[in-house]
């Protein structure tokens, strides 16, 4: 590495390193940004990312080390001083309060700064427009989109005069096209001399604009290197430790008879579903985000209320009016939102996993809890997830972990039909690749999947059909083997000329 | 290191036992006055005089961590009362209970409708519940207490079995039926997984309705178990008798380290939160303590223990 002068960093991390009860969370971290540069940093989850950004905003204090930004040591801080210092975070869970306009939120608490409403209103405006976002400054934050929000976070920065911003996996639900708009407004502010950490899992992105990239694992930095000189390879195998030869297992083989026919769904959104799931198959529903990929699976599962349509499992007609019904009818979800659908975080590991199957070790309404037990660590065997004992409250995992609890959930039930809504969001890729090889399990033990991912890659190699949905209607069944991407996308898209 | 996770350990119990250092702080500091409070005979006193509450508290505890409360519960409280009275002048003395005991439970079924099925706000649902029922009451004994003349009534509430007062017998029967239904059934089960997350129960399978609406039913019935013997104890039933109750039990809930969001507590938790109120009942009357100052001291108590909580809030941010 060469040798840099101070000045050219904007912040300098040294041998920082953080313990909780049992556990090293950072281990003698050492990162230098260099100003103006995007800065990305990998790792899986667990590897201590997050909370390295929570010291750096003062969410947490550092036990050891020194941080040095824009030429001043910091030492202990706040949230609200390192805003002001010019170091602004954008989380995964935005910062915003949903039941106020966008221009308030820009300048939360400092309406009398921005001299009233109008100025607030006023400056918000024009941060928005140098980011070329038009969203009107008196929209509700709950009315407007997942990136647009982003943008209101970002505009909340610059507000700051913020010289680092440091984004933590600001990807996770963007659809491709707002993903460009990101990727526009971070050259943008990379022009303008910000620097920028950009956090993320998605090795496609560290490679299209970051400048340099840093490996985490464990609560060590591995490597720091530029991006134009590592391969891709390179990279994964520096973030799990060890190799993995293929980002995604072969398709499952055997794909036999119908196992559920869906019928006419028909909803606000959605205009007249239907297509057949066969057994042993994983199908990919493609579609953008909005285009009714969710809304299909939540009818068919009966979370939300649909009329007309009609289920039928091997042949016969299955009335599926709530989850309880669906769960008897042999199905099973993994919902979109892990932390709002999937897991009760008051609950612990063990918890988590049997609550969808207690029948199964209650006798007469009550819980015997050695069965309980061998239920759960049966289940965190199974799926190697990562968790000291099956006891410890399930918040205390991390994201890749807490997906297989929920995923052990529904094996243990033995569903026949699983229904995966982004099962790999926010997870790394060592443990992306292991609920890969569960789905092709699931498929091979003579069940089947419907897959809605929003990356496209993993629909497109995990499926042995995919569906593709635009505006509530499918527009299009393909085999992903044979068919070039691209049909499939203007598929999605909903361009005329693709034969269905 | 090994110290500050001790030390961290021992906190997080103060902070999670909210009720229980305070109960310790009586105890001991009781040791340094020349009272009568070490004596059997007030000791189970004490007891005997928080059971009533300690019952109510049981049902409103399941309301609280699926996620409700219950406010009516004052209001159950004194026309269950007044009602197994008054029936007795129409029809013998244990259907007349039994009339009162149903009562709650259909009120907790109304209730149930309203909050669960309906979707309402639990908290202003059961307040108003609470109010309609004290009016009823006051209709039923024309706002005059209302005296029992059955001596085999007032055994009930009065009477003692091997030494020990009949109601403290009851209630650790209640006790132990409410804690072992909490911990060991698949309903307790499903009632900590509604109240911690309402979605994901329902994604689980779990019939949220049914199970949280139940929940409702199951309090109003020991709102009207503890009616019925609070007037059995008194010898009368009086529509006044229920005014602060339901804020004091649901109070007591909390205090004791039940979650008002609901996921989070137990039984054991509002036993020792509602014992805690007794225990400073009686602690202030064996210190003459005049009853102005009494209500005063209970309310800094509470908000003084609801403020610690705060504390165990902030160390729970810092953990996720």
């Amino acid at each position: 590495m060469s040798v840099m002068s101070e000045s050219d960093l904007i912040i300098s991390i040294r041998d920082v390193s953080k313990s909780f009860p049992g556990v090293k969370a950072l281990d003698k971290v050492s990162i230098d940004v260099r100003r103006g540069t995007v800065h990305g940093i990998v790792g899986e989850n667990g590897a201590g990312k997050s909370t390295l950004m929570k010291i750096l905003s003062g969410v947490y204090q550092k036990d050891s080390g020194t941080i040095v930004f824009d030429g001043q040591t910091i030492e202990h801080t706040t949230a609200l001083e390192s805003m002001h210092r010019g170091l602004a975070i954008i989380y995964q869970e935005l910062n915003l309060v949903s039941t106020m306009s966008v221009g308030e939120n820009v300048f939360l608490g400092r309406f009398k700064e921005m001299k009233g409403m109008r100025g607030t209103h006023a400056k918000a405006r024009e941060l928005l427009d140098s980011i070329g976002c038009k969203v009107s400054t008196g929209k509700l934050v709950s009315e407007i989109s997942v990136s647009t929000k982003q943008m209101v976070e970002i505009a909340k920065a610059l507000s700051f005069k913020s010289k680092l911003i440091i984004m933590d996996e600001p990807s996770s639900s963007l659809t491709a096209e707002e993903m460009a708009q990101l990727v526009k407004i971070i050259h943008q502010l990379r022009s303008q001399g910000i620097s920028i950490i950009y956090i993320s899992h998605k090795l496609d992105e560290i490679f299209e604009f970051c400048d340099t990239v840093t490996v985490m694992r464990d609560g060590h930095v591995i490597d720091t290197m530029p991006t134009s000189e590592v391969t891709r390879n390179d990279m994964i195998t520096k973030m799990v430790g060890r190799t993995i030869e293929n980002e995604y297992p072969p398709r499952p083989a055997k794909v036999g008879g119908t196992l559920m026919e869906v019928r006419g769904i028909n909803t606000r959104k959605l205009k007249d579903i239907s297509f057949k799931l066969r057994e042993g198959e994983i199908l990919g529903l493609v579609g953008l985000v909005g285009a009714g990929r969710t809304e299909i699976v939540r009818a068919i599962f009966g979370a939300d209320k649909a009329k007309g349509h009609e289920v039928l499992l091997g042949g016969k007609k299955a009335l599926i009016r709530n989850p309880r019904d669906a769960k008897r009818a042999g199905l099973g979800l993994i919902p979109e939102d892990r932390k709002l659908q999937g897991l009760v975080l008051t609950f612990s590991v063990e918890s988590n996993i049997s609550m969808a199957s207690m029948d199964r070790f209650s006798r007469f309404g009550f819980i015997r809890r050695s069965l309980e037990r061998g239920i759960g660590e049966r289940q965190v065997k199974a799926l190697s997830v990562k968790t000291p004992s099956v006891k410890v409250p399930v918040v205390n995992l991390s994201g890749g972990n807490q997906q297989k609890c929920i995923v052990g959930r529904w094996l243990e039930i033995a569903p026949k039909i699983f229904i995966m809504d982004e099962p790999t969001k926010g997870i790394d890729v060592g443990a992306k690749y292991e609920i890969y090889l569960l789905m092709k399990r699931i498929a091979e033990d003579g069940g089947a999947i419907i897959l809605i991912s929003s990356e496209l890659p993993e629909v497109l190699n995990m499926s042995n059909r995919v569906l593709t949905i635009f505006e509530g209607r499918l527009t299009g069944e393909f085999d992903p083997a044979t068919t070039p991407v691209d049909t499939i996308m203007a598929s999605a898209l909903g361009m005329p000329g693709v034969s269905a | 290191m090994d110290r500050t996770t001790r030390s961290s350990a021992l906190f997080g119990i103060l902070t999670r036992q909210k009720a229980l250092p305070f109960i310790i702080i009586m105890l001991v500091g009781m040791l340094f006055t020349k009272t009568g409070f070490y004596t059997p005979y007030n000791l189970l006193d004490m007891l005997n005089s928080s059971s009533i509450l300690l019952i109510l508290s049981f049902g409103v505890t399941l309301t609280i961590i699926a996620g409700g409360c219950d406010l009516s519960i004052g209001g159950i409280l004194v026309v269950s009362g007044v009602l197994s009275i008054k029936l007795q002048s129409v029809m013998p003395m244990w259907p007349a209970i039994f009339c009162a005991i149903v009562f709650g439970v259909v009120v907790g079924f109304v209730n149930g409708f309203l909050v669960v099925h309906q979707r309402t706000e639990a908290f202003i649902i059961t307040l108003g519940m609470g109010l309609l029922l004290t009016g009823v009451a006051q209709q039923l004994t024309d706002a005059h207490p209302l005296p029992s003349s059955n001596p085999d009534f007032m055994m009930i509430g009065n009477g003692y079995l091997l030494g020990v007062p009949n109601l403290v017998i009851i209630t650790i029967v209640c006790f132990i039926i409410f804690a072992w239904l909490m911990r060991y059934t698949q309903f307790g089960r499903n009632l900590y997984a509604i109240g911690g997350d309402y979605e994901v129960a329902r994604y689980s399978g779990i019939n949220v309705i049914r199970t949280k609406w139940l929940a409702f039913v199951i309090s109003g019935g020991t709102a009207a178990l503890a009616g019925f013997l609070l007037s059995s104890k008194l010898n009368t039933g009086s529509a006044i008798y229920g005014d602060l109750t339901a804020l004091v039990v649901n109070c007591g809930v909390v205090v004791g380290g039940t979650s008002f969001a609901g996921g989070i507590g137990g039984i054991p938790q509002s036993a020792l939160g509602l014992l805690a109120f007794g225990m400073l009942d009686n602690v202030m009357n064996m210190l003459n303590i005049t009853s102005y100052y009494q209500i005063l001291l209970k309310g800094t108590v509470i908000v003084a223990i609801i403020w610690l909580d705060c504390f165990a809030q902030k160390r729970k941010r810092e953990l996720v």
